[in-house]
């Protein structure tokens, strides 16, 4: 019995030797696959992070304030903004009118009960 | 532009490509994926499964590089662990596994007859489908200590178990395997001669 469990175990490390000697090649694609891999890890270590786009992009930022005179200069080139938006869309008298301009007459009609609707949405009048 | 000296460490070779030497990619490419790819094969029996556990396995590695601290562990072992740890993950998400017999390689050595190659195949063939046959752990235990040939304190640090444990695991898969085996000598040419 003795012999027997010996010899079944001789024959099973017999079995382990040869699977030893024959291993598994390493088929061509996965090698290649595993080698690209290696450059998109590579190139995901080297990416700017969120943070880091952030830093960035707040670098810039406080280069132009400085560029036009700190957060002083900041405040009057807004407040210059809002007076300019105000004169385009209330001009005093001495200015043209913008919306004349362009074309633009108000009209007191109402659209939805006219025939002007219906042109304006480019239906088939009946 | 030179290869890399291939008498480099696994673990030199991984600061190289951690520091952008591309050239390192191919030679720990071809030094670690095949073992990864054989042990991966004899645990799960499965070849396409086998691949996926190689490449993730690799792909993990590649991402860690840089975070990896040289002379502290075996890069072998730490793969080797991935490994396992995939391959358990695999199986727990299945139902049921089967054997892929073409995932078992067939013997190259030409100085045998055919139908000694024929029955070597065999012998081969019957291995892998009796270590299908052992609990999940066991079939690690024994792959790793039999054919891969780690020592039980290496596979101890794989496993994340104590060598008391490995010792156990690889004696009863290998008692279940010789007896899986013995109702089949006949019909796999062995004598009691």
């Amino acid at each position: 019995m003795m012999a027997d469990t010996d010899k079944a175990m001789q024959e099973l490390d017999d079995l382990f030797t040869a699977a030893r000697d024959t291993p598994a090649p390493l088929p061509a694609h996965l090698a290649k696959a595993i080698m690209s891999d290696a450059l998109i890890a590579r190139a995901e270590t080297q990416a700017p992070t969120p943070a880091a786009k952030t830093r960035l992009r707040a670098g810039i930022w406080q280069q132009l304030m400085v560029a036009i005179g700190g957060l002083p200069a900041v405040g009057g080139l807004a407040a210059a903004c809002a007076v300019g938006v105000w004169i385009g869309l209330a001009p005093p008298s001495f200015l043209p009118d913008p919306a004349q301009l362009v074309g633009y007459t108000e009209s007191t009609s109402v659209p939805y009960e006219s025939f002007n609707l219906a042109t304006v949405l480019g239906e088939e009048v009946q | 532009m030179g290869e890399p000296d291939s008498n480099l460490s696994d673990d030199a070779l991984l600061v190289l490509y951690a520091n952008g030497d591309g050239r390192a990619v191919q030679e720990l490419t071809m030094r670690l994926s095949p073992r990864c790819f054989g042990v991966a094969m004899r645990v799960l029996g499965n070849r396409a499964e086998a691949e996926d556990v190689t490449q993730e396995a690799m792909m993990r590695l590649w991402r860690m590089a840089p975070n990896w601290q040289p002379g502290q562990a075996q890069l072998s072992t730490w793969l080797y662990r991935v490994a396992m740890n995939l391959c358990i993950d695999l199986k727990r998400r299945q139902r049921g596994g089967y054997v892929d017999l073409d995932a078992v390689p067939e013997p190259a050595d030409t100085s045998r007859s055919a139908a000694e190659q024929m029955q070597d195949g065999a012998r081969q063939d019957a291995l892998q489908v009796a270590l299908m046959q052992l609990p999940e752990r066991q079939r690690q235990a024994v792959v790793l200590r039999h054919i891969e040939e780690l020592t039980n304190p290496e596979i101890s640090g794989i496993m994340d178990i104590s060598v008391e444990a490995v010792e156990s695991l690889t004696a009863r898969g290998k008692r279940a395997l010789a007896a899986i085996l013995a109702g089949r000598r006949e019909e796999l040419g062995y004598s009691d001669g």
